[in-house]
């Protein structure tokens, strides 16, 4: 997670990790209660990472609807796997890995995402207009315009800081591939910012 | 696109923004969906927490009542109707959630007997035929003394021998009835 590590405040203090460590037993707190049925703890741990979850989700479908469809999929599988889940890896990773699922599963039983790719070359909901500042939209529309392995990939590995292998995993494919997926993604991204009159 | 090109477009992807709140508010649908499966998410959990509940109370009148030779055979009950005309007194609020529950474990119930031969499948049917009778009977009579300790005893006393049957026939609920710490 180096990108997410990076955005951190220089002055990362040992009173901000005594609250980063509040905040994890909190969570731990509401995901056992969830675990039974608490639906109003389970309201806040969707509270808490509905806004990563559905970043996430935007950035893979580039379509608000389908991102919207895919984060309301994502909590409900998490609601029902909740049982399941042991502390293995962070609870924000697991839910990263069921959004994920969650957006795959629906690519596959849908068809429309040609459509979306259409759409999106002309519309105006991209991701980028929500909360990229402007110097990055543009890149940001041209990630949306990727097709969707090379995006995928690029999204997990490059917005959101996993590993080959942690993108690997979640996309059911090989670290290999993820690699091979990044440095086509990367060679699209320069295409089209050199087209669109960027220095790259 | 040369490497340092090539290093400013990671590290410019790096400074997307990875938290971006949705235009609506998703949460609603979501405790919608969620409402609707709650009962088959909490089942196992609830099917425990009842046999723990049955196990808790169990204690006497299990043989008066399994084999209660002195009535007249009666038409068969039906496990959900049972619960339809139970009334537990104050002391044992088992609701809707039970009744979900152990219609969860009858219906597994069922699949296991379909695997029984016909005879032993007639065995248990009788026994379990045996034992609704005294709920049925206990339930009539709580229905009077509401409050009656006694009677409630009986009456989860024998559901505790409907469980035990169920266990017998394919080990359904082997984990729970096992437990040493009730």
């Amino acid at each position: 997670m180096a990108a997410l590590l990076a955005v951190e405040p220089a002055d990362y203090s040992p009173a901000m990790a005594s609250a980063k460590q509040q905040a994890t037993t909190d969570e731990a707190t509401l995901i056992a209660r969830a675990k039974h049925s608490d639906a109003r703890a389970f309201e806040s741990l969707y509270r808490a990472h509905v806004d990563r979850v559905y970043g996430l989700c935007l950035r893979m479908t580039g379509n608000v609807s389908e991102a919207e469809d895919c984060t309301q999929e994502a909590f409900i599988q998490v609601w029902n796997k909740l049982a399941r889940f042991r502390g293995d890896s962070s609870f924000a990773t697991w839910i990263h890995r069921i959004a994920v699922n969650a957006v795959l599963g629906r690519m596959r039983k849908s068809r429309r995402e040609q459509d979306r790719i259409q759409l999106a070359t002309g519309a105006s909901t991209s991701p980028a207009s929500i909360g990229d500042t402007a110097n990055l939209r543009d890149l940001s529309d041209a990630i949306d315009r990727l097709p969707r392995g090379a995006r995928h990939v690029f999204v997990l590995y490059a917005v959101y800081g996993y590993s080959h292998e942690e993108a690997g995993n979640m996309l059911g494919i090989a670290t290999g591939t993820s690699k091979a997926q990044l440095h086509r993604a990367r060679r699209l991204l320069a295409q089209q910012l050199k087209q669109e009159g960027f220095d790259v | 696109m040369n490497e340092k090109h090539e290093d400013r477009l990671m590290r410019d992807a790096g400074r997307l923004t990875t938290r971006i709140s949705p235009e609506r508010d998703l949460w609603p649908d979501i405790a919608t969906a969620i409402a609707e499966q709650g009962g088959s998410r909490r089942t196992p959990m609830l099917a425990q927490a009842a046999a723990v509940i049955l196990l808790v109370a169990a204690s006497s009148g299990v043989t008066y009542l399994a084999v209660n030779g002195d009535q007249p055979p009666a038409e068969f009950v039906p496990s959900n109707l049972i619960f339809k005309q139970a009334n537990f007194g104050g002391q044992y609020q088992l609701g809707p959630d039970y009744q979900d529950a152990r219609s969860h474990l009858v219906s597994r119930l069922d699949r296991a007997l379909a695997r029984l031969s016909p005879d032993a499948r007639a065995g248990v049917e009788n026994n379990l035929q045996v034992i609704r009778d005294a709920i049925n009977d206990i339930n009539g009579a709580l229905e009077q003394e509401p409050d009656n300790a006694l009677l409630q005893d009986l009456l989860l006393s024998t559901y505790h021998q409907e469980l035990r049957v169920m266990r017998n026939v394919g080990g359904l609920t082997h984990r729970v009835m096992s437990r040493n710490d009730i």
